[in-house]
């Protein structure tokens, strides 16, 4: 379906395009810079507000919609090809909302405001890139684009271990997406082409049509793309064992880096299983679910017990992240194994809710972890104490936001979680249900928090220090909230687009 | 009707937006916008009720509606309301007790008392000085200052419980549980900058998370057997049932068992049942009309209310008569051992409150116990006497905790203005510190004498005794003797500790001057308690049974014949067992002897005397009276093992250690060989070529610069000179070849 | 009459004069000179390729063209050798080794 105005590319390159026109607005200019950046990141979000409107969950045909192709590298195959279906477009839209709070949250920024925002900007286009392209070197291409600002972001606006945390994050995800390359070259000179829906059309006549690559039959270069696709976006998920730089990244990168690399970064790493893994090797990706399972419910139990462990809060936050992300990757699991059965789509649905909740309050716990942050310069848990008493609105937005990240039904994330489990445990029995357990743990580190931060006896220190948040500060969070109850209560408008996505991928 | 009920929860539900968004200073709106919503809910509830009770065949075509609300795979999950025999019976009582606890509040939390100058938020309010003379002042109760933040929160606990109760389903029953949790959470850990009050919330919501996780499997798993969630789909759809009577293949149980069990440990955490018991008695530490909330209206009510709810999977391959099924089996033995060790606690507890809350575990034991045995209509009696017998005693305690602490303020008499106030400090929730609270507070004295009697089962009179006396005679009747024994004996301290409280309360002589002080309550307060002291009598002529010796010819019994079309068909065809007398006398005797030994041996305690039971009792009364030391238990077995885990195992060796350790290996490896292949490649082979080629250039530059003079006719002759030189071997090459 | 190759060869041998003198004389006003000698010795050549194979007008044409470059040429050419005399006070060419390197 070819549309009428190319919502994508205006999507895609308008921050790209404001990051530009920053680039001559003189650096001590930061109101304009500040507002343009904001401004400029609002459009986005009206284009996807205005093209959810006009996307149509019920089309069988063709599958992706608000297509558009150009050339872009005929010589060897690759074009300018985007398009999207019901999970980009949620995807999509969690990235057009962060981008903007994740802006307005920079605000209390006063170092070198321009590049900040000006690499931000450029981040967005990256990770949108991600979700819209239905070209594989597109893909590529933008998800290392999305990268190098993240990288700059943390190394030159991050906290005192910065180099440390920037280092390991682009080493460790540069490593993982080296064998992306590697796969999608490979299959790519296989297949003598880059885009995604021929890929999909010719897959299984591949073995017997294309030529053997350097004298590897096809069948080999199948299982080494597998492997190369499942290790580069285990890493960015990331999946246990491969979870380590997550908090170290978290926890240094400054506070709307860190709401983006929760927000939307970790679901880079799920939508590639979504969209490259489970659709093209569906065998191979049957056979391994239940390690993949295993190793999900390892996520979810050593996630939340590695955050119930810290005593730093932002560390705290950046462990629940590898909690919550293993119920995405539970119901990917989950997907693999049972794929044609109810159970696969519901742990499918599960999974990609799961994937946009998780961003909505794990940006929203970031941005509140930073809001104290930002009044106390200390994250350690132990200095806090009874700050309820000075702060009852930050308080009260701190609680909504816990409960939200705890699973609480009313809210948010408990649909999501419902459903993965419900998908997942006749699949995977014995490992949903020792995931309960990271589920009981999920209840005790986010009381922890609470009664480190808000409850108890006050701590005397900070009576005078501490304000109450700012109107700025509540118009970033007042989004998410109305959103995670939005879902909690109502979750059909959003999970129907997906649940009818996910109904034509298996 | 079908609409009205989805409208039961909702008012509530707007009163916490509202007072939350908007009227948050207003203390009065807050209160009135909270109390209008639990009135438009008891009004709504009330006509949903009395259609309920009209509409002939309830059990076959319930009130309630469902609409479509999650997409899954081909089709919708709905969601619905529902109004059938016991939904009517809970949401009777949860909208009065709901309604009492509001208005009680108002009192209770000292509305229009005027504001303490050292109260801080989070923290109980200690009592404002208004000047009465000049250089004098006087110390009074002061005003909460979260007050409009309570009714909030407790306007959100009303509306989780109502949603709990109009389901028809259980995930929406399972969102108004969590929904619960979390407010219990909140006001427990009301006074937040208690630091005992933060421990008891999150022991609290940690404590029914357990029970929580196997209850989320638990209906899982239920959903994945049965394809819904609906009770009627279910619990009630004979093809679920066929679907469910399957065996598991886990320890012998068929998947009804399984499931029955692993919501049954739900309802374990929720209701405070052993082994999951210890968080209600430290729940105390909210402001006592959460207690009744908690006790009576909705917490524990809704954690049996969903017992009573599976009773069908626990009973599935059940015959009356026949050896009871596994499921039974364990929620008989919990629930008859809860009963009797929760009341041995009580009879050794000082704190007013926290006999009640003992007390509240040991009756929730009673109910369990009988839906154990299959006495079904006698736990739905039971849970709807008790809800109001135990929303009236916590809101009483409240009363005389309220007015003990006023009486605390009164004894100091006027006092300089400068200052704190001096004077003793007395416990005002000490039993000790009390007595003759009858001629000060006599509402309350006869109030709760009432809530006492129906606990403990005052023949005849009280509700307490004919809902008690049905779970005896079902578990006598059943044959389970060791149950009956037991139960009867747990009655029997039941009404021993009750006696007891009442007796240390309210009869003999002030010990304290606070007690002495002590004054009746506003009419908010007041109120409240003798509608539900009316109930806690009344409530049980609804379920006199036929067979009972005179009043039976009068009774048509209708509790029983309104509930009853619940029990499962498999289960029907067994009338009122016109049973021996043994159980009927039984509960007699009990009570009787209870509450006359508790009065004799409390009747003579004197200001600073011990409990006269602990000497006689002994180390078993000291170990009773620190519940037999299971929280310290827990505390080395549980907590200390995962704090260990978390803080050591999973983040200081599993991520610091090895994973980032095999990590940053490999990253000193790699930098080890990069510094090994500099030194020995780039180094010793790559720059020296380099250089040899830029030395060289270099060098051949110099000794070629030599020929640069400078002088042109140098030059000119060079140029000559090769030209010849060139023109010679052009004209020998090109001519001569 | 006399033919061709004579002119010839006495244009050659005025051309190599001329080249000795550019080379060999330290000064440079006999240099200029020398150039001058040198021009001339192509300008014989030209009147007598003209005199002998195309004896028609335009071939005269080069002739006055050289004269004119030679004039010019001595004219530039001098106006040099005086300006560094002014500055150096020297004109011989050995000692202008500005271009040394």
């Amino acid at each position: 379906m070819q549309s009428a105005t190319p919502f994508l590319s205006l999507i895609l390159f308008i921050p790209t395009v404001a990051a530009l026109l920053l680039l001559f607005v003189p650096s001590n200019e930061r109101g304009v810079i500040k507002w343009g950046a904001f401004i400029a990141s609002l459009l986005p979000l009206a284009l996807t507000i205005l093209m959810w409107m006009q996307f149509s969950p019920n089309a069988v045909t063709g599958r992706f919609q608000f297509e558009e192709i150009a050339y872009w590298y005929p010589a060897i195959g690759a074009s300018y090809h985007l398009g999207i279906d019901g999970i980009s477009l949620t995807m999509i839209f969690l990235t057009t909302l962060l981008v903007p709070l994740g802006i307005l949250a920079s605000f209390s920024l006063t170092e070198r405001v321009k590049g900040f925002m000006i690499l931000f900007l450029l981040l967005e286009t990256g990770m949108l890139g991600v979700f819209m392209a239905l070209d594989l070197m597109l893909f590529f291409v933008f998800w290392e684009a999305g990268l190098v600002p993240m990288y700059f972001l943390i190394s030159q606006w991050g906290g005192k271990n910065r180099n440390y945390a920037s280092l390991k994050f682009i080493l460790y995800t540069m490593g993982g997406s080296l064998g992306l390359l590697l796969a999608i070259q490979m299959i790519g000179v296989t297949t003598k082409s880059y885009d995604y829906l021929q890929w999909l059309g010719n897959w299984r006549t591949l073995d017997a049509v294309a030529r053997p690559l350097f004298g590897l039959p096809v069948s080999t270069v199948k299982s080494i793309a597998f492997w190369a696709f499942v290790v580069a976006f285990a890493v960015k998920v990331p999946i246990w064992p491969f979870h380590t730089w997550l908090p170290d990244a978290h926890t240094e990168a400054p506070t709307a880096g860190s709401m983006i690399l929760a927000g939307v970064m970790l679901k880079l790493g799920a939508y590639g299983f979504l969209r490259l893994v489970l659709p093209l090797f569906p065998v191979q990706s049957k056979e391994y679910a239940p390690a993949l399972a295993v190793l999900a419910t390892l996520a979810i139990i050593l996630g939340a017990l590695g955050a119930f462990g810290q005593d730093d809060f932002k560390r705290l936050v950046a462990y629940s992240s590898i909690n919550h992300m293993g119920f995405v990757v539970l119901g990917i699991a989950a997907a693999a194994a049972a794929a044609g059965t109810d159970n696969a789509l519901l742990a499918m649905n599960g999974a990609v809710l799961q994937m946009f909740n998780h961003g909505l309050y794990a940006a929203g716990m970031f941005f509140l972890v930073g809001v104290i942050y930002d009044r106390a310069h200390t994250r350690d848990l132990n200095a806090f104490g009874g700050l309820w008493r000075l702060l009852p609105i930050y308080g009260t937005v701190l609680m909504f936001m816990s409960m939200a990240s705890l699973g609480l039904p009313g809210l948010n994330g408990f649909v999501s979680e419902f459903l993965v489990v419900r998908g997942a445990w006749p699949v995977f029995i014995a490992a949903t249900t020792i995931s309960m357990i990271g589920v009981f743990f999920t209840g005790a580190y986010t009381l922890k928090a609470l009664w480190k931060v808000l409850q108890g006896p006050l701590n005397v220190h900070w009576v005078g220090h501490l304000t109450e948040m700012t109107t700025r500060e509540l118009v970033v969070v007042a989004p998410l909230m109305a959103l995670i109850l939005v879902i909690g209560i109502w979750p059909a408008w959003i999970l129907d687009v997906i649940n009818k996505t996910v109904m034509t991928l298996f | 009707m079908d609409i009205l009920v989805w409208f039961i929860p909702l008012p509530p539900l707007l009163a916490f937006f509202a007072i939350v968004l908007y009227s948050n200073p207003r203390k009065a709106l807050s209160h009135s916008i909270a109390i209008g919503g639990a009135l438009l809910s008891w009004l709504m509830g009330m006509i949903v009720f009395i259609a309920a009770i009209t509409r002939p065949d309830l059990r076959a075509h319930p009130i309630g509606s469902v609409i479509n609300w999650l997409p899954v795979a081909n089709g919708w999950f709905q969601i619905g309301v529902r109004i059938d025999p016991l939904s009517a019976v809970v949401l009777f009582f949860v909208v009065w007790t709901v309604l009492g606890i509001f208005l009680y509040s108002v009192g209770y939390q000292n509305f229009g008392q005027p504001a303490g100058e050292h109260d801080h938020p989070g923290l109980p309010p200690e009592g404002a000085a208004i000047r009465v003379r000049k250089g004098l002042t006087h110390h009074v109760m002061s005003i909460e200052p979260l007050y409009s933040r309570f009714f909030a929160l407790i306007s959100l606990f009303a509306f989780a419980m109502l949603l709990l109760v109009v389901s028809d389903n259980l995930l929406t029953l399972y969102i108004g549980w969590e929904i619960m949790g979390f407010c219990s959470y909140a006001l427990i850990g009301f006074w937040y900058g208690k630091k005992s009050a933060r421990d008891a919330a999150i022991k609290a919501f940690l404590t029914t998370r357990v029970g929580d996780m196997f209850l989320f499997i638990g209906l899982i798993a239920l959903y994945v057997q049965t394809g819904s969630l609906s009770y009627a789909g279910s619990l009630e759809s004979s093809a679920a049932l066929a679907k469910l009577a399957a065996p598991a293949g886990f320890l012998g149980l068929t998947w009804a068992g399984l499931i029955g069990i692993l919501i049954f440990i739900g309802v374990v955490g929720k209701s405070a049942q052993f082994p999951l018991h210890v968080w209600l008695p430290d729940a105390m530490e909210g402001p006592t009309p959460v207690s009744a909330m908690i006790h009576a209206a909705t917490m524990v009510s809704a954690g049996v209310y969903l017992a009573i709810r599976i009773f069908p999977l626990v009973t599935l391959g059940w015959q009356q008569g026949a050896p009871i099924t596994a499921a039974m089996t364990v929620m008989a033995a919990i629930g008859t051992f809860t009963a009797l060790f929760a009341a041995s606690i009580a009879v050794t507890q000082n704190d007013i409150k926290r006999v009640l809350a003992y007390s509240t575990i040991s009756q929730l034991g009673f109910m369990i116990a009988a839906l154990g045995v299959g006495a079904y209509v006698a736990a739905v009696f039971h849970l709807m006497t008790h809800a109001f017998f135990k929303g009236l005693l916590f809101l009483g305690s409240g009363s005389v905790i309220h007015g003990m602490e006023h009486g605390a303020m009164h004894a100091q008499g006027d006092q300089p203005a400068e200052g704190h106030p001096t004077g003793e400090h007395v416990d005002p929730q000490d039993m000790f510190n009390m007595g003759g609270l009858k001629d000060r507070m006599p509402i309350t004295f006869w109030t709760f004498l009432a809530g006492g009697m129906a606990l403990s089962g005052l023949p005849l009179v009280t509700a307490g005794f004919w809902s008690k006396d049905e779970i005896l005679a079902g578990a006598f009747n059943g044959n389970h003797l060791l149950i009956f024994i037991v139960l009867a004996i747990s009655a029997l301290l039941t009404a021993f500790y009750t006696m007891r409280q009442i007796t240390l309360t309210f009869l003999g002589q002030p010990r304290t001057e606070a007690a002495r002080h002590a004054q009746e309550n506003t009419r908010t307060m007041t109120i409240p308690l003798i509608v539900l002291a009316v109930f806690a009598v009344a409530a049980g002529w609804v379920g006199i049974p036929r067979s009972f010796p005179g009043l039976g010819a009068i009774s048509s019994n209708p509790l029983e014949s309104f509930v009853g079309t619940m029990i499962p068909a498999w289960l029907e065809g067994h009338a009122d067992v016109a049973g021996s007398s043994i159980p009927l006398l039984t509960s007699l005797l009990v009570s009787l002897l209870g509450l006359y030994v508790g009065y004799m041996v409390y009747r003579k305690v004197d200001a600073g005397a011990e409990d006269p039971l602990r000497r006689p009792l002994g180390a078993w009364y000291a170990w009773a009276q620190n519940r037999y030391g299971i929280d310290a238990l827990y505390h080395t077995l549980f907590v200390r093992p995962a704090v260990w885990l978390s803080e050591v195992f999973t983040y200081q060796i599993l991520d610091k250690k090895i994973i980032d350790g095999i990590l940053e290996g490999i990253a000193r490896g790699t930098l080890g060989l990069g510094s090994l292949m500099r030194r020995f490649i780039d180094v010793a082979l790559v720059n020296r070529a380099g250089d040899l080629t830029g030395s060289g250039v270099r060098g051949l530059g110099g000794e070629m610069r030599k020929a640069q003079t400078g002088k042109v006719q140098q030059y000119m002759l060079l140029a000559v000179l090769l030209t010849v030189l060139v023109g010679a071997v052009l004209f020998f090459i090109l001519v001569r070849a | 009459m006399i033919p061709l190759s004579w002119y010839l060869i006495f244009a050659a041998l005025l051309f190599c004069v001329g080249l000795f003198g550019v080379m060999a004389r330290r000064n440079a006003v006999a240099v200029l000179m020398s150039i001058e000698l040198m021009l001339n010795a192509v300008n014989v050549n030209l009147l007598a390729f003209w005199r002998y194979l195309y004896p028609d007008v335009q071939a005269q044409i080069f002739v006055v063209i050289v004269l004119a470059a030679a004039a010019a040429e001595a004219v530039i050419g001098l106006a040099l050798i005086i300006s560094v005399y002014r500055r150096r006070k020297t004109v011989f060419a050995d000692d202008l080794t500005l271009l040394k390197g």
